[in-house]
């Protein structure tokens, strides 16, 4: 065959294969463009400012708007907005400080083979898999915050407003912990990454201007690899907001209630979602299935957002030569 | 002015010169305390660092002494070829049935993958690195990438559960479960491609071969340990989903019957409901599941680690 | 040269490693399609060790099967080789998990999916059409079957519902009073400490027991005919809670930040024994389930003012009260029976089945399944229902299952 035509069909088989990328997320956007409408038209605002989730499975069926849906049915996701929010907030919270912490142990505190070994266990820790890591949650985290934590949180610091009140839950800290314990790793590996990079000329510098190891990490270090370990936290943050099975198994799923301390149940959109499509059809008007579609747009629109940021600027390290591709 | 030079420089004996007794400067006692803060704040930082290392690693601990050392006490060969069945403690016998429809989804899910993924990233990489075309084809990665899983669980399940009408099924599971690993592939691949040297090409070329096909065949075995990196990693992450395959597989005790209308079990399922199951046999499932699943996580993961040590060494 | 050298080393070893990958791949894929065939082909492996606890039973049952005829208890003597699914109830599960061995070492052939899920899922999934029996505590409402015709509800069994709590003090022999409404106000947060008057004034032994703890009031977070039954008992009997939340699979629950909320019935009694002070609302078919994790249960007052635990007796006078008012497409409500005896929450057991299956071997399988399920030599003897302690379906709802079974057909 012409070689001429066999380029042309090899690159246009690979251009096709590759444009299927921008296929999926047509169709996925149609899906659930089409799904969500009808809760978009007869929910409106309200979706999003209502604490309560009230599907009225028992009401009778009127129409609204020209759509289908039960009487009294009041759909609102602040509460599940708001857990994610929560505990996103609290995984990067404790995550951040953790995951630069791991790295700066990798990159400049521990001798090499200890590093390598160290390195090795955290990216292990990214490998376990999310309902794994419920399953443990559900065993040992959310007991031991229940029964031994919370309550000394409770007694001992209770001057500080968010842990003043009585133990209720443990579902609040567990996603919070659970989460963060997800996104260390990435943050740590694509931290490390950026940092090993410094130029050892800039560090030599320093130190031979006389500053401590902090400092040239701090000083040198940091701003060398600011837009990397930047771009590292909101691809956590990426993460965390897509997080499903892990939250579903440990935070005690909180309906029509918000958090008011730290020691509530809580629900996320993701978790939530997951625990309820499969019986969302015994709604005769459909309304419960369109609002979670709905949820699923916006859970949607929230992440992508954080993910597009985020790639901006890592894709800096990625194309300079990360080995580790990093589960987000 | 000589004799005031002399006069003056005599003054200057041996005693008062800086031999015995240092000259006391204003920022003398400065330095050292500041000094000695910064060694402290040193010292600080470090055990920071090295705290967080033992936090991170203490739940990590807890983990592996659960699922790993635990869960491979309670693994026999029962587990691999008995399947599960419901018994008056809810379910009891063996994974033979979830491990068997976990090779089939990931084989179905891995095999569009990489095709689609591998052949992707060759364009992007190869024949249209910089066009618009690229650009957005990179853009729509990025974006497929961020994609909650559970967002693409539901959009399985309206589409091809429900619309197409497969009901629960194994393509409906592997073309889910495809389209989360996708982006992996297409991304890595492409990394690996970009990352065989220039010369490559321009030593192709210069020996004759002119069209693009050759000399991607060419950078594509340069580029293949960090495809098959990709690939692994890929797998083993998809090896740990859950929620896309939730309303698209389903569960079954049996090993499906056809590829469509017939719902397919997986590990990852077994950990999520049987863990909420009372009875020890259900929780002794659910162990013996994380325990595979994490034994053949870490075990591609090695694999990759391997295989980027050996392409690293050459370069 | 050493770079050469080098670079063709990597060649062969990359070239190597990367045709075993990709190799080990397609054999996967390949072993999955093929095991996935064979299966199809010999029927797959019939587990058959797991009748070894039902053995005798089965074995009886064959007998019996193989003396008497077809035509007097009217299952075929062999089916199609098929395989079909049911998902649902969790209420039910025990009871699907205990029939499915016997009733398929009776029929080789035909293979049974058994998922405990919700009846939420269990009457969703049936409407869609993507599992062929849908299990459930709650019939379909009247909207509902106006969105769905085709769906049938036929009960294949009588279970009741406890209440139960998780309270350190309190023994096990000792069962607390509860009523109604004072549960109603356990759910909606008006009623917050254990040792609040309500409960003490209900319980004058226990009242000195009773902790100033505060109440975890634990419900279901997925679809559940146990929340179905349960509002629906603190409707009939409380009408603020009618008014304000009313029943369903599904239902607004008050905002109290002490509420938990748990996966299935067997996540429900997790749940309650993780929490201490906590109090869940779960089916009797998990009663030694919830012996044994340490929950006692409580003695609900009925209409007739009576507190009456889950004895067979009284689920049998509170069925013994409803049943004749069971109308023919059998969706009715048995909550709140009048008696002096009678359990407060009891109901049928439903499978959600639709009249148009796919075609005419599954429906046969389907109607053979449930017909054997009703039959009190089959699946309603004592020897299954004893062990998740429910009650068998009176001859005269047998006969209307036995005739909704029969419009089970194909499209």
């Amino acid at each position: 065959m012409n070689p001429r035509v066999y380029d042309r069909i090899y690159g246009s088989a690979t251009a096709l294969c590759s444009a299927t990328s921008i296929l999926f997320i047509f169709v996925i956007g149609l899906v659930l463009l089409t799904y969500s409408y009808p809760s978009i038209v007869v929910n409106g605002i309200r979706f999003f400012t209502t604490v309560t989730w009230n599907p009225d499975l028992s009401g009778a069926v009127t129409t609204l708007n020209g759509f289908k849906t039960m009487s009294n049915a009041s759909y609102g996701i602040l509460v599940f907005v708001t857990g994610t929010l929560i505990t996103s907030a609290l995984a990067l919270l404790i995550g951040v400080p953790v995951a630069i912490g791991i790295a700066v142990f990798l990159t400049e505190v521990a001798p090499p083979k200890l590093s390598a070994v160290v390195s090795f266990l955290v990216e292990l820790l990214a490998g376990i898999p999310s309902v794994v890591y419920g399953f443990w949650g559900f065993l040992v985290l959310g007991p031991f915050l229940l029964q031994t934590f919370e309550p000394f949180l409770s007694e001992h610091l209770y001057f500080i407003p968010v842990f003043d009140g009585p133990v209720y839950s443990s579902g609040l800290l567990a996603s919070g912990i659970i989460v963060a314990l997800m996104i260390i790793p990435i943050i740590a590996s694509i931290s490390r990454d950026a940092m090993a990079r410094t130029p050892k000329e800039l560090k030599e510098g320093g130190r031979a201007l006389g500053l401590t190891d902090h400092e040239v990490t701090t000083k040198i270090v940091f701003p060398y690899a600011k837009s990397s370990i930047f771009g590292s936290i909101m691809l956590g943050l990426g993460r965390a907001l897509g997080e499903t099975m892990a939250v579903a198994m440990v935070s005690n799923s909180a309906i029509n209630e918000l958090p008011k301390t730290a020691f509530y149940p809580i629900n996320t959109m993701a978790a939530f979602m997951a625990q309820s499509l499969d019986s969302a059809f015994t709604d005769p008007s459909g309304m419960y299935v369109h609002s979670l579609v709905e949820m699923g747009l916006v859970l949607l629109a929230i992440t992508m957002i954080v993910n597009v940021l985020a790639r901006f600027l890592v894709r800096q390290g990625f194309i300079s030569g990360a080995e580790t591709v990093v589960r987000v | 002015m000589d004799t005031d030079f002399h006069r003056n420089a005599s003054k200057k004996t041996l005693s008062n010169t800086i031999i015995d007794q240092p000259t006391k400067t204003w920022y003398d006692s400065a330095v050292t305390s500041n000094y000695k803060l910064r060694r402290l704040r040193d010292k600080f930082v470090k055990s920071f660092t090295i705290v967080c290392v033992v936090a991170v690693l203490y739940p990590l601990s807890s983990m592996l002494y659960m699922f790993v050392y635990k869960g491979a006490t309670l693994i026999s060969l029962s587990t691999i070829t008995q399947p599960t069945i419901g018994s008056s403690s809810f379910v009891s016998g063996g994974l033979a049935n979830a491990i068997e429809g976990t090779l089939l989804l990931l084989g179905i899910g891995s095999s569009v993958a990489v095709c689609l993924g591998v052949m992707g990233g060759v364009y992007i990489a190869e024949f249209s690195r910089n066009s618009s075309l690229a650009k957005g084809i990179r853009f729509g990665v990025d974006v497929l990438a961020g994609v909650p899983s559970i967002v693409l669980g539901y959009v399985g399940f309206l589409l091809l559960v429900i619309y197409f009408g497969w009901g629960y099924s194994a393509l409906a599971g592997g073309l889910t479960l495809s389209v989360f690993m996708f982006p992996y592939i297409i991304r890595t691949t492409e990394l690996a491609l970009r990352k065989v040297p220039d010369e490559v090409r321009e030593a192709a070329k210069a020996l004759g071969s002119n069209n693009a096909t050759v000399v991607n065949r060419l950078t594509l075995r340069f580029a293949l340990p960090g495809i098959i990196t990709g690939i692994l990693l890929a797998i083993s992450i998809g090896l740990g989903e859950t929620a896309p395959l939730l309303y698209t597989a389903s569960f079954s005790n049996y090993v499906p019957s056809a590829l469509l209308q017939s719902p397919v079990g997986y590990l990852t399922y077994v950990v999520y409901v049987f863990s909420q199951l009372p009875s020890a046999e259900a929780h002794s499932l659910a162990y013996q599941a994380s325990f595979l699943l994490i034994a053949i996580i870490v075990t591609l993961n090695f694999a990759a680690r391997v295989l980027v040590q050996r392409f690293s060494k050459v370069t | 040269m050493n770079h050469i050298k080098n670079v063709s080393k990597k060649k062969a070893v990359s070239a190597g490693t990367a045709a075993i990958v990709v190799v080990a791949i397609i054999v996967v894929a390949a072993i999955g399609v093929y095991l996935t065939m064979v299966h199809s082909q010999n029927g797959g492996t019939t587990p058959s060790s797991q009748s070894s606890g039902t053995s005798f039973q089965s074995s009886t049952v064959t007998q019996t099967a193989s003396q008497t005829s077809t035509t007097t208890t009217g299952l075929p003597a062999t089916l199609p080789p098929e395989t079909i699914s049911e998902t649902g109830s969790t209420l039910l599960y025990p009871l699907f998990n205990l029939w499915v061995p016997n009733f398929t070492s009776m029929y080789p052939s035909v293979k049974i999916n058994t998922a405990g899920t919700g009846s939420g899922t269990g009457i969703s999934s049936a409407e869609t059409g993507t599992v062929q029996i849908g299990a459930s505590d709650a019939y379909m409402s009247n909207s509902q079957i106006a969105q769905y015709p085709s769906i049938l509800n036929i009960p294949l069994a009588i279970s009741a519902q406890g209440v139960f709590y998780n309270i350190p003090g309190i023994p096990n022999t000792m069962h607390l009073n509860l009523s109604g409404p004072v549960l109603a106000g356990i759910y909606n947060g008006s009623i917050t400490y254990w040792d609040s008057p309500q409960i003490s004034e209900l319980n004058p032994a226990a009242a000195s027991l009773l902790p100033h703890q505060l109440i975890i009031p634990i419900h279901r977070s997925d679809g559940s005919g146990d929340t179905f039954i349960f509002t629906q008992y603190l409707s009939f009997s409380t009408p603020s809670w009618n008014k304000s939340i009313g029943f369903g699979t599904t239902v607004s629950w008050p905002s109290i930040p002490n509420a938990q909320a748990a996966l299935g019935n067997g996540g429900m009694v997790q749940a309650a024994q993780q929490n201490r002070y906590s109090i869940a609302y779960i089916g009797v078919s998990y009663l030694n389930n919830a012996e044994q994790a340490g929950l006692g249960y409580a003695y609900l007052e009925n209409r007739a003012g009576n507190f009456v635990n889950f004895s067979p007796e009284n689920i049998q006078a509170a069925a013994n009260a409803m049943v004749p008012n069971t109308p023919k497409d059998e969706r009715i409500s048995l909550i709140f029976a009048p008696g002096a005896d009678s359990y407060p929450i009891i109901n049928y057991e439903y499978a959600i089945v639709s009249k148009n299956q796919p075609n005419a071997d599954v429906a046969l399988v389907i109607r053979t399944f449930l017909t054997w399920a009703v039959l009190s030599q089959y699946g309603n003897s004592p020897y299954f229902l004893n062990q998740v302690h429910f009650i068998p379906l009176p001859q005269s709802v047998v006969q209307l299952s036995e005739e909704q079974i029969a419009e089970i057909g194909a499209q």
